[in-house]
């Protein structure tokens, strides 16, 4: 069967300002996949992400997507949860309310149906009892939640992840991955997820794209991540 | 009470301040939400500073030659006019040269806020150096002197207020939205830097009507310590601002009256009051923890 491609980087380099960080990026993703995005610290792969969801403006190429069907593809995007300030007095609802800001107009209050999906997404990943909680007084495994169920509330065709687990313990890491994997495979959704956590990208993910060194390795998770490959990579000697 | 009777009295001499004092005390509190949920506080300090210098580029300009028909530190009629226009004209240019640079992202943003409250500062001296009527009126201003509002400020003051509040009102879904998460916001396709100007222009001219009226000391007063209480207590961001006026606006009279009775200028004595309101607010909400938790701990370990 022949897949679609829902979003093709071309000759993309990405950095700041005039300091580039990673160039000359060539690769697809194919609709209905799910693909892990590794890399240490600094390598590039919150740039990355940020370049695609269009926060960060390329330096050079571009990064475009498949509008074949008239449109262009809904993002849902997941932060690092640490960059969101606990100085708000936000119910969990009313986080997972914004993603539906996209689809309602400057000035026009949300509706019903819209608050409807919102709890429907919260329930989806399973915090529906939390939703009149204060989103900053949530553990970081809840607030992961919410922000997944916030970008769901997007109705999004690619939904990009920036460390999900980073940062919680091993229960709520494998909760997470469990939740991501039941998204993927029940509503066919493509992700787009940066982790460092090399065991909960090996488990979950088809493919890997792979930052080291200013090179953008990219291939099927089976092949990048065999030990063979991954001694080649980061020059080490495993046990 | 009987000062509370006489001050509200519609045939007070004075009501126009009463009324401007309340204005100010219900509004500004709605942007200093807002200043504070962006970490922009000092942005609060700043800023009046910056209109003042406005207002006293407005009135050096007799002495500079220009609009020489006016009668500086006077404030009537085109007067008033200008100052609300030099105090606007600043702020907003200060507004924009700010966010000009955060989006640069180079340098400190403390720094800069820094460097233009101190030469908003000295800069209001020196424009009216040579203008001693000028001086005294800007004195006044700085001083937190609320005596003489002509019926055509107070409607003015009211109508800006109004429109400023009701933008709020209307657009606290987006302001919210961008505040909270910018990345999300690019990411749902809204336009940041217009949401940010527009912010900025409605903090413009709150900041410019309520400089003119209340002076700097006052203006940050009610701009920050407001929110600091509501902050305390609200449990939603409806609450916070709702109580953050409340509290801005019973301050204001209750400052008023206080300052009547006892013949100090109004604006500092409001300042004060708010900051002895912040201050049992404050200590109320710490007996108010340490008793929850006494609670939670003699009940049945169910913390454990």
């Amino acid at each position: 069967m022949k897949q679609e491609t829902l979003l093709a980087l071309d000759g993309l380099t990405v950095g700041y300002g005039p300091q580039a960080i990673l160039e000359n990026i060539n690769l697809t993703l194919q609709a209905g996949s799910f693909t892990g995005l590794l890399g240490t610290n600094g390598s590039g792969k919150s740039t990355l992400i940020k370049t695609v969801l269009g926060i960060i403006p390329p330096l050079a190429g571009r990064v475009a997507f498949d509008n074949s069907g008239g449109r262009v593809p809904v993002l849902g995007y997941v932060p690092q949860r640490e960059a969101l300030d606990p100085i708000f007095l936000l119910s969990s609802f009313e986080v997972v309310l914004m993603g539906a800001c996209g689809r309602v107009g400057p000035g026009r209050f949300v509706g019903r149906a819209e608050r409807e999906w919102a709890h429907g997404c919260l329930r989806e990943t399973g915090v529906d009892d939390l939703s009149r909680k204060r989103f900053a007084q949530l553990s970081g495994g809840q607030r992961q939640r919410v922000l997944i169920a916030r970008a769901l509330a997007t109705r999004p065709d690619l939904l990009l992840l920036d460390e999900p687990t980073a940062g919680i313990d091993a229960n709520a890491t494998q909760a997470i991955m469990d939740l991501l994997r039941k998204l993927h495979e029940e509503h066919r959704l493509t992700i787009l997820m940066v982790n460092h956590d090399l065991m909960a990208v090996r488990k979950s993910v088809g493919q890997v794209i792979w930052l080291h060194q200013g090179k953008v390795l990219f291939g099927p998770v089976g092949e990048l991540l065999s030990r063979e490959k991954i001694e080649e990579i980061m020059e080490l000697e495993l046990d | 009470m009987e000062t509370l009777r006489e001050i509200l009295d519609p045939h007070f001499l004075i009501r126009n301040s009463v009324y401007a004092s309340l204005l100010v005390g219900f509004a500004c509190p709605l942007l200093g939400v807002y200043l504070m949920l962006r970490r922009l506080i000092f942005m609060g300090v700043a800023l009046p500073q910056i209109s003042s210098a406005g207002i006293a580029f407005a009135f050096s300009l007799p002495a500079l030659g220009v609009a020489n028909h006016m009668h500086a530190g006077h404030f009537e009629g085109d007067e008033r006019l200008l100052a609300f226009v030099g105090g606007l004209g600043f702020t907003l240019a200060a507004l924009l040269v700010l966010a000009f640079l955060e989006r640069r992202g180079r340098g400190l943003v403390e720094g800069r806020v820094g460097t233009l409250y101190v030469l908003a500062g000295a800069w209001s001296i020196l424009l009216l150096v040579k203008n001693p009527t000028g001086e005294r009126g800007l004195l006044d201003l700085l001083r937190g002197e609320i005596i003489a509002v002509p019926d055509l400020d107070l409607w003015l003051t009211l109508v800006t207020f109004g429109i400023v509040a009701l933008g709020l009102f209307v657009f606290r879904k987006e302001f919210l939205l961008v505040a909270f998460d910018r990345d999300m916001a690019v990411t749902l396709k809204k336009n940041v830097l217009f949401w940010d100007l527009f912010l900025f222009v409605l903090i413009g001219l709150t900041i410019s009507i309520a400089v003119l009226s209340v002076g700097p000391m006052v203006t940050f007063g009610f701009l920050l310590i407001p929110p600091l209480i509501a902050h305390l207590f609200a449990s939603n961001m409806r609450q916070f601002s709702l109580v953050a006026s409340g509290v801005g606006g019973a301050a204001a009279l209750a400052g008023f009256c206080v300052a009547y009775r006892l013949d100090y200028p109004v604006g500092p004595t409001d300042v004060a009051l708010l900051g002895v309101i912040y201050a049992v607010a404050f200590l109320g909400r710490k007996a108010f923890e340490r008793v929850g938790r006494r609670k939670g701990l003699s009940g049945g370990g169910r913390l454990v």
